[in-house]
């Protein structure tokens, strides 16, 4: 008897502590600003020069956003497009790097920083068009929901937590279905949507 | 005392639960990693391209002959899934499981990336083709021999071209399954070798031994037609199908009546249903009459083991169920009298009135030039004939691996040591490549240009184009038709200097012809990428008709059984495997057989009553020893097989076909007996007989299936009659 109490309490005691231990290290769900590290480049690309300075629409590079389940890279042609014709930064180290590439035709290969796991699906597309093209909202402050405030940044760095709890606090909440009507809509909150 | 009482068992206990806790709390957060993976971008980007949304490109499948189109998926310049053409007129839109795997016959992780000589040294293009160019020289071309698949569309011209340089006229085409002798027997009997059959017309079919639905000619379109047959679409009724063969296939299951006639005697039931329906009122002109007059049913019931009253219904059944489609197929020609088998059936065919109705004319590509050449095992003989002679110094192999298929009678392997340099053109290293003293490795048929006509086209003629699905996974692989462009550019390379690539050489030859191919009109350009766009091009047809030539058919007398060897083996092609070729795929070794559900194995099927006698059990290993081989594997007890016949899948035992394929099942073509059809040559497939002995070692059969038989876990959810209780006249 007394065999079996002591090894039960020495059980639950380990078993509580062992679980409580893991319970310190499972983060609470943050919906709260989650600076990302600093990510080496490439080519370090100044958002803040495109975005802000010249005010050029995310879209404008990020195509593929509103078609696509991936807003993608733009292609190195997209760049060149632009810079071929500004005079006064082709001889910029980053310009200079960018053209080496086009001579070369070398894509280049860029550090993911919102790199989800593979068992989320996440859709540029439906995000877009449920925002922008029904809300009317402004495309900067869109994007912003989840890429954080890209015009003040220089290379990309993530802003936000991108778990699955901080996505949820957003599909909870209650969104009017275009920009006139009254009626609203929640984001669905059904398993398979994003883990498919 | 703690140390006692607190012993190892309960420690591991402790040890265990507490590892459980950590798991269970550990679930459920994974971080997003930043900077782990690399995205690449575009140097250019083409208009249509959207990262994340999939373009689809027709190509055709090149799994096995029949030539369906198919449109693969392409997404980030990655080939990811095929699916059949809509517009092709072989497989409308639909695709077979074995076509499906050509995707991974692209990925193949074992494909040859780079030329190589016999040793296993990497060599460049320029040097592998210049061995190619310094071993010819000085070669006669009766020295030289070319091996094949089989051919058809601009690669065979090219072919013809390269050996007409060379002076050879030793191309052999082989295909180690190939319905060789009902070809030559249909050649006979309607004038020819494939006449279009029209399932989907016929109130009932009878086949002898025809897998149409499973690896027969052209599966993916008899199966379509099969549909429209039991739909009653065109025939105005339900479609009855009877199946006769000494070993079921797909095509057997799916009948309504399976009959496992003696082993070889399809073509006397054949004969005795003639002399029935003639007695039953049918017209039969009076020379066959009299030609068939011997057979009556008591005679043939005793000759085939079905009963007369069987019999009789059949004949009723073909009687009143106009028009009907006789067919035979590999079950009836694998014998010495193969020949015989196949012309009974068509006679039976002609006796029916059916050619014109369910037999058609065929339809035909009005380029001869491109016709597919469509080899058997005589092929196969000829080439081996010339080794053993010690006739060739030089030969080339293509789409064949004579090494694995060649029963071991002919001794090929050694025969192939006769020539003094052997080169192979491949995707992997298989057991004819691993005897080669030069490798050339070949793009995958994602990757690679070319043109397909195939044999059998029941409508619609048309040549399939096969067009790159993506860039090549090695930059080191070349297609067929790029090889042999440079190698004819060796001898002749006036002729063909316009030619920069195959490319160049296929668009030309297709684009002169624009005029006859519909693209009248139209410039260069515009036609070229209609014809890419469809993936095939349609001929229209050149005029074929079909001749009703009845002749009497003389069947020779029944051979006694051999008593040291009293079971048939009747080996089996699988709907996935056919000759073997595909065994690398995974996809197929895991897709289960369609009959007995096993996977990544060779299995020995027999009759439950066979199995008792023998004292086999299910999962026994069996050693099946004929005159000329033997091969081991695991026993498959199948009440689908007659008593008197064993079945053994062809395909598996690969020695060198890569990772997949290496070591799995057994070889069955290595123990096939030397007996060759009397009229064509074709090697009997089905005249092997052999013993079996159990070789005390038991394994766990894998499979998809149940308990034998099914218990159906008590729920009477199929119900089930004994076979003799059903009555067949019920579904005239």
């Amino acid at each position: 008897m007394r065999h079996i109490l002591r090894l039960s309490i020495l059980l639950i005691g380990l078993f509580a502590s062992s679980a409580s231990f893991s319970a310190d290290t499972l983060p609470p769900v943050n919906t709260a600003d989650d600076l990302g590290p600093q990510v080496d480049q490439p080519i370090e690309f100044p958002h803040n020069r495109h975005a802000k300075d010249m005010g050029i629409n995310c879209m404008y590079c990020h195509t593929y956003a509103r078609r696509a389940p991936v807003a993608g890279i733009p292609p190195l042609q997209k760049c060149m497009g632009c810079h071929n014709g500004i005079e006064s930064v082709k001889d910029k180290p980053r310009i200079k790097e960018l053209f080496k590439h086009w001579e070369e035709k070398k894509p280049i290969a860029w550090k993911k920083v919102h790199d989800l796991p593979d068992y989320v699906r996440f859709n540029h597309e439906r995000h877009v068009k449920r925002f922008i093209v029904q809300q009317d909202k402004p495309v900067q402050e869109v994007c912003g929901y989840c890429h954080g405030d890209v015009k003040e940044g220089t290379v990309a760095r993530r802003q936000k937590p991108l778990s699955m709890g901080w996505c949820v606090s957003c599909h909870e909440k209650a969104h009017p279905t275009d920009k006139t009507a009254q009626a609203t809509a929640q984001g669905p909150n059904d398993c398979w949507q994003c883990h498919k | 005392m703690i140390e006692n009482e607190f012993n190892r068992r309960d420690f591991l206990k402790v040890l265990g639960w507490s590892g459980a806790a950590v798991a269970v709390s550990g679930c459920g957060f994974t971080s997003v990693q930043d900077g782990a993976e690399t995205v690449v971008s575009y140097v250019e980007a083409n208009e249509y391209m959207v990262p994340g949304i999939g373009v689809y490109f027709n190509s055709t499948c090149a799994q096995c002959d029949a030539g369906c189109g198919i449109s693969g998926k392409v997404r980030e310049g990655r080939v990811l899934k095929l699916e059949g053409n809509a517009a092709s007129s072989i497989n409308r839109g639909r695709l077979c499981g074995l076509g499906q795997a050509g995707v991974q016959a692209h990925y193949n992780p074992d494909r040859v990336t780079e030329p190589r000589t016999g040793k296993g040294e990497k060599l460049d293009w320029e040097k592998a083709l210049g061995q190619v160019k310094e071993k010819l020289t000085g070669v006669s071309g009766d020295e030289i021999a070319f091996l094949t698949g089989n051919l058809s569309g601009h690669l065979k011209v090219l072919l013809g071209n390269y050996m007409d340089a060379l002076g050879s006229k030793n191309h052999y085409v082989y295909d180690a399954v190939a319905p060789a002798v009902v070809r030559a027997a249909n050649k006979k009997a309607y004038g020819s070798e494939m006449p279009a059959l029209r399932l989907d017309k016929a109130k009932v079919i009878v086949s002898f031994g025809a897998d149409f639905l499973g690896s027969w000619v052209s599966p993916v379109n008899f199966s379509q037609q099969y549909a429209q047959f039991r739909k009653g679409v065109n025939n105005g009724g339900r479609g009855v199908l009877v199946q006769i063969e000494p070993k079921m296939t797909l095509t057997g299951a799916n009948a309504d009546r399976w009959i496992p006639a003696n082993p070889g005697t399809e073509g006397v039931l054949a004969l005795g249903l003639i002399n029935a329906l003639g007695a039953a009122g049918v017209s039969v002109p009076s020379d066959i009459a009299a030609s068939v007059s011997a057979y009556g049913v008591d005679r043939v019931s005793k000759e085939t083991g079905v009963s007369a009253e069987q019999i009789q219904k059949l004949a009723t059944v073909l009687k009143e169920r106009s028009p009907s489609l006789v067919i035979a197929g590999g079950g009836a020609e694998g014998y010495a009298h193969g020949s015989q088998n196949a012309a009974a059936v068509a006679l039976l065919n002609q006796v029916l009135g059916n050619v014109g109705k369910t037999v058609e004319a065929p339809s035909v590509v009005p380029f001869p030039q491109l016709a597919p050449t469509a080899g058997g095992t005589t092929g196969l003989k000829a080439f081996n004939d010339g080794l053993a002679a010690g006739k060739f110094k030089v030969v080339f192999t293509l789409g064949a691996n004579p090494v694995y298929s060649a029963p071991a009678f002919m001794k090929l392997s050694d025969n192939l040591k006769k020539a003094s340099f052997k080169v192979a053109l491949t995707d992997a290293i298989d057991e004819t490549a691993a005897q080669a003293d030069l490798v050339l490795p070949l793009d995958s048929a994602m990757e690679s240009w070319g043109s397909l006509v195939a044999e059998y086209q029941a409508d619609d003629a048309q040549i399939g184009i096969q067009q790159p699905l993506m860039e090549r996974l090695y930059d080191n692989t070349r297609s067929a038709g790029d090889i042999l462009l440079s190698l004819v550019k060796q001898q002749k390379a006036d002729d063909y200097k316009a030619f920069e690539d195959y490319y160049a050489y296929l668009r030309g030859a297709v684009v002169q012809a624009k005029g006859a191919l519909g693209g009248a009109g139209m410039d260069d350009d515009e036609f070229w990428n209609t014809v890419l766009s469809n993936g095939i091009v349609k001929t229209g047809n050149a005029s074929s008709s079909l001749r009703a030539s009845a002749a009497a058919v003389a069947l020779p007398a029944a051979v006694a059984a051999d008593s040291a060897f009293p079971l048939r083996l009747l080996p089996y092609v699988q709907p996935s495997f056919r000759d073997g070729r595909h065994a690398n795929l995974p996809w197929l070794q895991e897709s289960p057989d369609p009959l007995t559900t096993i996977v990544w194995d060779s299995w020995v099927e027999m009759h439950p009553r066979t199995a008792a006698k023998l004292g086999v059990v299910e999962g026994d290993i069996v050693e099946v020893a004929s005159k000329s081989g033997s091969i081991k594997a695991q026993a498959y007890i199948f009440p689908g097989i007659h008593p008197d016949a064993v079945s053994v899948p062809f395909g598996n035992g690969h020695t060198t076909l890569g990772r997949y394929a290496n070591g799995v099942g057994a070889n069955v073509f290595q123990m096939l007996d030397p007996v060759f059809d009397q009229e064509t040559g074709e090697l009997a497939i089905n005249e092997t007989h052999v013993k079996i002995s159990k070789v005390g070692q038991r394994v766990i059969v894998i499979k998809d299936e149940g308990a034998a038989g099914g218990s159906q876990a008590g729920k009477k959810i199929a119900g089930r009659v004994a076979s003799n209780k059903i009555d067949l006249s019920k579904e005239v």
